[in-house]
């Protein structure tokens, strides 16, 4: 009886002692499932099947994320401007929904080293004749509200000074108005312009060239504060690479040539 | 669970710009309702006409309006009617949605006010030699927007809030445009939006404060 006290007690110590200090990658832990956010707009990153089941580049990567770290993965669909309230509002634990690191949002959040990058394409209604980045000058083009793309082109077409820019919620509003010529052309990642102009659901565009934005590296994210969180990020974005897994994802959801996550000439 | 530090002062260098965002919500509001109550007195001839097929169009509008979401009014008013090759801006197709919907509620206010105007008034109006359109125009109308007054306030006010669904069809110079896109830049959401609906709260105040004191002025007996 007195040991059973004893062992109850010390038990009791242990947990409470270990609560007091848990920190979110604990909490993840000892909850048993890892909660991302990704956003199901953006094939080939997040989409749904035919069953309606989230599948992707970006749902494989929070499922493998989720069983180095042995808890169950939920996927939370957010949509781009959604992404950072249902981190603070603890809806989610991590974000694994295609982020770009930008500085201005790194004061609000915590990124981990670059896990992707994306170049950037032109996609142009066909009866706009635009077959080049440049050609856009003096067009009316959108993209996707809140991405780095948009934020990219909405500064271009500020700098050439004529053309307007519109930012769509959704990456399928954005595609609907281009096939409906509200928008003459539009800046997406390439992925998403290849996937989106083959699914056949849009008709009358095409992607026509590159856009000479910088690679838009992007970042898994959480808490700013949540350091234990943030190095084992780290860790399992190098690991993913080291391992082979991110090239085998990237086969399996884009193909071709694998982009490097790696900046010459600098750390981190 | 919600540990958040809020940078107030990070925020409020953007203020300038939402508050140009304000003044052109302000202008989508007010044309939307100027334009949505001069609609709605036609919605309102319309059924008065005794003709089927008029009142058959503005019970039509007015079904629509009122039991359909606004976002669905703002939506169709966008990229419904560009699947027919009809492009508007994103300023154009909000104000054609607010308007529409705007135009469908006032007309419903319109008629609970003539309901509480008695037929009589216009049958005196006629034995005095008004034509029906004069007895409605000299008699029933001032009487109609005066009664209808304050709920036109109340649909002011909805116009203003409903400019927020402008962002679904690309509209980002509004108030609520603006804060998404700086929303989008710094990811300090907490603060903009908070400071957008701060914005919101303090123009629908003075909508209804300056629309009381002018019925006070208006309708003194």
């Amino acid at each position: 009886m007195k040991t059973f006290t004893l062992t109850a007690a010390l038990l009791t110590a242990t947990t409470l002692a270990g609560t007091a200090q848990a920190d979110k990658l604990d909490d993840i832990i000892s909850s048993g499932t890892l909660r991302c956010a990704v956003v199901l707009d953006f094939p080939p990153m997040g989409m749904r099947d035919d069953s309606n089941t989230p599948i992707g580049f970006d749902v494989d990567y929070c499922n493998d994320l989720a069983a180095a770290l042995g808890v169950e993965a939920e996927i939370v669909e957010t949509p781009f401007p959604e992404r950072i309230p249902a981190l603070m509002s603890g809806r989610v634990d991590v974000g694994v929904a295609s982020t770009s690191d930008t500085l201005e949002r790194a004061k609000t959040v915590g990124f981990s080293v670059p896990y992707f990058a994306f170049e950037m394409a032109v996609t142009s209604n066909d009866e706009a004749g635009i077959t080049s980045f440049e050609d856009m000058k003096g067009h009316t083009v959108g993209a996707v509200a809140g991405t780095y793309e948009a934020i990219a082109l909405q500064a271009q077409v500020e700098a050439w000074g004529e053309g307007s820019f519109r930012p769509y919620q959704t990456q399928a509003d954005v595609f609907l108005a281009l096939s409906q010529g509200q928008l003459d052309a539009t800046v997406s990642t390439s992925t998403v312009a290849q996937a989106n102009v083959q699914s056949g659901n849009f008709d009358g565009i095409s992607v026509v060239g590159k856009a000479p934005f910088d690679t838009d590296y992007v970042a898994l994210f959480a808490k700013r504060d949540e350091y234990g969180l943030l190095n084992y990020l780290n860790l399992f974005v190098n690991q993913q690479v080291r391992t082979g897994r991110y090239a085998e994802l990237y086969e399996t959801w884009v193909g071709g040539e694998l982009p490097d996550l790696t900046v010459g000439g600098v750390y981190r | 669970m919600f540990d958040y530090t809020f940078q107030w002062k990070q925020a409020m260098a953007k203020l300038p710009q939402m508050l140009d965002g304000a003044v052109v919500t302000m202008e989508v509001a007010v044309l939307s309702m100027v334009i949505g109550i001069l609609l709605a007195v036609v919605l309102t001839l319309l059924r008065l006409s005794g003709s089927r097929p008029l009142a058959a169009i503005a019970t039509t509008w007015v079904e629509i309006a009122r039991n359909t979401p606004a976002l669905f009014q703002i939506y169709m008013a966008h990229f419904g009617v560009a699947s027919f090759g009809i492009h508007f801006s994103p300023f154009v197709s909000l104000l054609i949605g607010i308007t529409f919907n705007n135009a469908g509620y006032l007309a419903e206010n319109f008629r609970g006010a003539l309901k509480a105007i008695p037929e009589t008034q216009t049958r005196a109006g006629r034995s005095l030699g008004m034509s029906q359109l004069q007895a409605f125009r000299y008699i029933i109308l001032p009487q109609m927007l005066r009664i209808a007054f304050l709920p036109m306030t109340n649909q002011m006010v909805w116009a203003i809030l409903m400019t927020s669904l402008g962002v679904t069809v690309g509209m980002n110079t509004d108030l609520y445009g603006v804060t998404q896109d700086l929303n989008a830049l710094t990811f300090r959401t907490f603060e903009l939006f908070a400071i957008a609906a701060v914005i919101f709260y303090v123009i629908t105040k003075i909508i209804t404060l300056g629309a009381r004191l002018l019925a006070a002025r208006l309708f003194r007996y």
